[in-house]
């Protein structure tokens, strides 16, 4: 990476010494590079082809998008654009080159954290098991009531476990996940322990691992979503930054005077 | 139109040869083995009758015809009915045999064809089902400069009445030798399936099998066994004379796997067949020519797995030789069981003592001195191999008959579905595996099919389409002539095999028109044979999280773990 960026700069240098117009050079490689940048998700839609595995571009990927950040520092040369256009262009660049540097710490780090809870959840599946989840615990309840007319365990649900079962977590706790929810309801479920029958002793130690496997659901959730999202910004900055690019270019060359290089 | 009514397929709705006739069903009950069979043994529901006119066909062969080629996987037995065939001793280049590399330019063809004509419907099928050959193909393929092959190489000759590729064709593994024909002659293939059923009501024939196996495959296997390398012609004769052969477990193993991976540690170990056990006197010096031995160490109430041996693998060696050394009396220092299946060939420890203890060379028994020297070894795995917790989950699961396992690190997996995405590109819109699966600690064995060593999912299929690809060993489903009767999906331990209901293009279900219940087709993980890239879900995975991995030997596991 530090090659692909010690490159650029003496390309640019060497620019700069002949005296050329380098806004346009660099224009046309930082395009391009964009433009290579963006082919990986076209690359991903093609699996069957023989175009390099996807470990590879993403390597090149990364190098590219680094060396990418060299050019677009030599092309606006070190000052802040002040047109709408270019402004606009600037920025979406800067948020492209942002979201990747944040999706590089994203997948390397909320994997690992995935990877801890017992058990693995498909992201697609987690409404459906969340609601798996709300009706066994409402079930346990039931039943206990059922078989011992008393309703402790039920009142304790009611107050503090149905509304944990019955919604996703709040916006919150998708962008920082802790374990308060899960300690504080266990701490409570235990507190009420000695007021319950045998029965629904039995019940409470089920619920135990509902909630558990509540809290892991909205874990899943959480920490997946954010790589969900982060990658549709991602791809939606980039196709941004290609179309305002392109426009970019067609104008920058349609009033150009002199000689372009 | 949601549904379209259709036949359900039958185990011989698609005969081995349609062209097969009651003339030359009623000449072959005339001819050996045939004619010593006794119909009436037969089950009611596979006739020997039927057997002979579903299950086998006649074929006949050019003088230098290739009929079965070492190293190819088969799934037909064949009996030599008029003629000489010729079976190779010895291995021949690839070119001599026909084999050609394959046409990269195809592939990619299928796989461009792929993506733009991809059903809007899953799992589509066409209403017409072509014809399958699970042996042969295409067009024969000759011997390349006949007189030279046999001029440079030990061959045998086999007549009327005899037969070969039967330990192929039911042991799932690839033929030892390649046979050819020596003059124009007439075959009988027998797929395995019928040769199955034909073992099962002729204990003749079943013994006569044995007897192929010590006659036509022994030598092989103990000349490819590097311990027997240094043996001169005639130790190598009194060796193979004196090996007894044992197996252990059940062939069908499968039937309890499932069973077994949900009991406790304690009782699976219990359950499982014992081999040798530790601290008993060495008896033999066991070679392993199949299925899987856990080889465990005593520890507490239990025992703790130190490595896994496979087909090729020896044990009792070390122990004979040092105990000879010390002038001691040998016994085991592990134990070894069964797990599902083993097979052993057995040499006794006094012809092991006087005729391949002399070859074994000194840098090999200082390195074992070396390691008696520290008990630790003995309740250690070797180094490079996974450690002994993971050995331990590996063999409890029998994830160890597994040569392509789909293994994700989780640490690593950013679950983006790519992996998924390539699969159900390439295979039209469906993809072949589900990310999900067994944990152990950060890795997950996802449930894709991981193309065994011992694919016991081929055991009960009534029509062979579950075979290995004759090239490269890929268990593959001929989707042609499964009859979705869920018998591979229902053995496979592993649950990597999905039923399926087809639809026709138009996107109507496909139900049976005499049950009205929807036709399933048998789906799984082909390894994307047909693609250029080889596996699309591992080419797909961006951060190398994903791994197709042979784990029929440990090191692969942990080396791949730590990178």
């Amino acid at each position: 990476m530090a090659g692909a960026v010690v490159g650029c700069a003496l390309w640019v240098t060497q620019l700069e010494a002949s005296l050329a117009r380098s806004a346009y050079a660099t224009g046309y490689v930082l395009y391009g590079a964009v433009v290579f940048l963006a082919a990986y998700q076209l690359r991903k839609k093609l699996p069957g082809l023989p175009l390099g595995k996807s470990r590879s571009w993403l390597q090149a990927h990364l190098v590219v998008a680094i060396a990418s950040g060299a050019l677009f520092y030599a092309h606006i040369g070190g000052r802040w654009p002040s047109g709408v256009v270019e402004g606009s262009l600037a920025l979406l660049y800067a948020g492209a080159f942002a979201s990747g540097v944040l999706g590089f710490y994203l997948t390397r780090t909320i994997p690992k954290q995935l990877a801890r809870t017992g058990e693995q959840f498909i992201f697609e599946q987690i409404p459906r098991l969340r609601s798996s989840v709300q009706r066994d615990a409402r079930t346990v309840v039931v039943d206990a009531v059922h078989a011992t007319g008393a309703t402790t365990l039920a009142d304790f649900y009611a107050d503090r476990l149905h509304g944990f079962f019955r919604r996703p977590r709040a916006l919150r706790y998708t962008l920082r996940p802790t374990t308060t929810a899960r300690r504080r309801l266990f701490n409570e479920l235990t507190s009420v322990d000695r007021f319950l029958t045998e029965p629904e002793r039995s019940a409470a130690e089920r619920l135990f691992q509902l909630v558990r496997r509540k809290d892991d659901l909205d874990f899943h959730a959480a920490r997946q979503g954010v790589l969900k999202a982060w990658l549709f910004g991602h791809i939606g900055l980039t196709w941004a930054l290609l179309v305002v690019g392109a426009a970019h270019g067609v104008m920058a060359l349609a009033f150009r005077g002199g000689p372009t290089l | 139109m949601l549904e379209v009514a259709r036949p359900r397929p039958e185990r011989w709705d698609k005969p081995l040869d349609v062209a097969m006739t009651s003339r030359t069903v009623d000449r072959l009950l005339g001819v050996p083995p045939f004619a010593a069979m006794d119909p009436a043994v037969f089950p009611r529901a596979t006739p020997l009758r039927e057997i002979l006119r579903n299950d086998t066909r006649v074929r006949q062969y050019q003088p230098g015809e290739i009929v079965v080629r070492e190293g190819d996987y088969g799934s037909s037995a064949l009996l030599v009915l008029d003629g000489q065939v010729r079976a190779t001793l010895e291995s021949l280049p690839p070119a001599t045999l026909g084999r050609t590399p394959k046409r990269r330019g195809a592939q990619l063809a299928r796989a461009i064809a792929q993506l733009l004509q991809r059903p809007s419907a899953p799992e589509v099928r066409a209403p017409k089902a072509a014809a399958f050959s699970p042996t042969h193909p295409g067009a024969g393929v000759f011997v390349q400069d006949l007189p030279a092959v046999l001029d440079a190489n030990r061959t045998a000759l086999l007549g009327p009445g005899e037969l070969f590729g039967e330990q192929a064709a039911i042991t799932r593994s690839p033929h030892t030798a390649t046979v050819f024909a020596e003059t124009a002659c007439v075959l009988l293939e027998i797929r395995w399936q019928g040769l199955r059923d034909l073992m099962q009501s002729t204990p003749a024939l079943r013994r006569h099998v044995d007897e192929l196996y010590r006659k036509n495959h022994l030598d092989g296997h103990l000349r490819n066994t590097p311990l027997l390398a240094a043996l001169d012609e005639a130790a190598f004769a009194r060796v193979k004379e004196s090996v007894t052969f044992a197996s252990y477990g059940s062939f069908d193993w499968s039937e309890t796997a499932k069973l077994d991976a949900a009991s406790d540690p304690l009782e699976r170990l219990r359950r499982e067949p014992i081999v040798v056990e530790e601290g008993e006197p060495v008896d033999a010096v066991l070679l392993v020519r199949g299925g899987v031995g856990r080889l465990a160490s005593e520890l507490g109430e239990g025992r703790r797995t130190i490595a896994y041996l496979g087909k090729g693998r020896t044990l009792g060696v070390e122990e004979l030789i040092l105990a000879a050394e010390r002038g001691e009396p040998a016994v085991w220092r592990r134990t070894l069981s069964a797990v599902g299946r083993l097979d052993a060939i057995a040499i006794p420890p006094a012809v092991f003592l006087a005729e391949v203890a002399p070859t074994v060379p000194e840098s090999q028994r200082l390195r074992w001195r070396e390691r008696s020297r520290y008990d630790d070894a003995v309740y250690q795995p070797s180094p490079g191999a996974a450690p002994a917790r993971t050995l331990d989950f590996l063999v409890d699961r029998r994830l160890v008959n597994g040569t392509q396992s789909m293994v994700i690190d989780l640490d690593r997996c950013t679950r983006c579905d790519d992996c998924l995405r390539a699969c159900a590109a390439t295979h039209d819109g469906n993809p072949r595996f589900t990310r999900e699966g067994l944990l152990h600690d950060q890795l997950q064995f996802a449930q894709a099919c991981m193309h065994c060593v011992d694919p016991v999912c081929m055991i009960g299929c009534p029509t062979g389409a579950i075979h290995r690809d004759e090239e490269t060993g890929v268990v593959r489903i001929n989707d042609n002539t499964c009859v979705g009767c869920s018998t591979c999906a229902n053995s496979c331990p592993y649950s990597a095999i999905k039923m399926v209901e087809i639809r026709e293009p138009t996107g109507a279900i496909v139900i049976d028109q005499a049950t009205g219940q929807p036709l399933l087709r048998a789906t799984k993980c082909d390894l994307c044979a047909d693609q250029p890239t080889g596996p699309a879900c591992q080419h797909a995975c961006p951060h190398d999280a994903l791994v197709r991995i042979d784990l029929t030997t440990p090191t692969q596991l942990a080396a791949w773990s730590q990178h």
